[in-house]
């Protein structure tokens, strides 16, 4: 089961890769669409957050995970470093959960 | 090449983080290994994980992967024309390793007025590398770390989401997509359906792109 999704997901992924340079004629999307796809990639990101920090046990909780959560932000829009964030989150996530 | 730095050392990083957090959700080395050799895209394999720690059906990840990598036809169709002057075989080669950051290295370098792929193609593929060594190396120290959760390394996948998120917003437009996406998951996932809260959250915030102003 999870190699047939890393068979298909490596499929999957190269084709969005290749298909532009595949196809003869360059495809034209519509404005929509291409809005659409621009922020595609941010929803699916964050969708994947979302049940992690508001439900991580599988029930809504006020948890360590919501403040660290907060904390990664405010950490990665202050520096704009995906590393500062992401040790400030861990830290504040293994402090919250000793008190 | 001196700009590409801060990308290889976040591309280090991200790819040991990767490493050990796929190993403590317990999947084989082997498996860890592969995502990265035949994948090849951070966010997609940190969703991957998380969607096997839910226990999501294969089609579910395969179609969420889809989706999240459905960018790269935009930016390969933006490259095509340098692209189109490869043979085939080299073309379809290159595009293998096309991700967000060898894109945004290629098009800065080609709007300065460069025209040579080679200043693309030896950027790729050094992340390439660069992913599929710190995967392995992740891979080996997640695992000795005998109890993650005491380090709070559980979290790291969800802080490096996060960050993500907040370095790609770049319109008010993308923070609503981003909370609204966020907040219907998390209530999908309440509601016991979290192995599809993530495609169809993710799915249907982008909507509120399309109809935003600006």
């Amino acid at each position: 089961m999870i190699w047939l999704a890393i068979v298909g997901s490596a499929v999957a992924t190269y084709l969005t890769r290749s298909l532009p340079f595949a196809l003869t004629a360059r495809p034209a999307l519509p404005a929509a669409a291409a809005r659409y796809f621009e922020a595609l990639p941010v929803a699916i990101i964050a969708a994947l957050v979302g049940p992690a920090v508001l439900a991580p046990g599988g029930a809504l909780t006020l948890g360590p995970e919501p403040l660290a959560a907060a904390i990664v932000v405010a950490t990665v829009a202050w520096r704009r470093s995906l590393l500062a964030g992401v040790i400030a989150g861990v830290a504040a996530v293994a402090l919250l959960r000793l008190v | 090449m001196g700009e590409g730095w801060p990308v290889m050392g976040t591309t280090i990083v991200v790819g040991i983080t990767f490493g050990v957090v796929a190993r403590q959700a317990g999947l084989e080395p082997i498996e860890i290994a592969a995502m990265s050799l035949l994948i090849f895209a951070g966010a997609s394999e940190f969703a991957m994980v998380r969607l096997f720690i839910e226990g999501a059906a294969a089609p579910v990840v395969i179609a969420t992967v889809l989706f999240i990598n459905l960018r790269h036809l935009l930016m390969a169709a933006s490259l095509r024309p340098y692209f189109m002057r490869l043979a085939p075989a080299r073309r379809l080669a290159a595009a293998f390793v096309l991700t967000d950051e060898s894109f945004a290295m290629a098009t800065s370098h080609f709007r300065r007025g460069g025209t040579s792929l080679a200043y693309y193609v030896t950027f790729a593929v050094a992340l390439f590398v660069l992913w599929n060594l710190s995967t392995l190396a992740g891979i080996a120290l997640g695992s000795t770390i005998g109890e993650p959760r005491r380090y709070g390394v559980d979290f790291a996948i969800t802080a490096t989401f996060l960050g993500i998120v907040v370095l790609a917003v770049r319109r008010p437009a993308d923070v609503a997509v981003a909370l609204v996406a966020a907040a219907f998951a998390g209530a999908l996932a309440l509601a016991g359906l979290s192995t599809i809260a993530v495609i169809v959250a993710g799915a249907f915030a982008p909507l509120l792109a399309v109809f935003a102003r600006k």
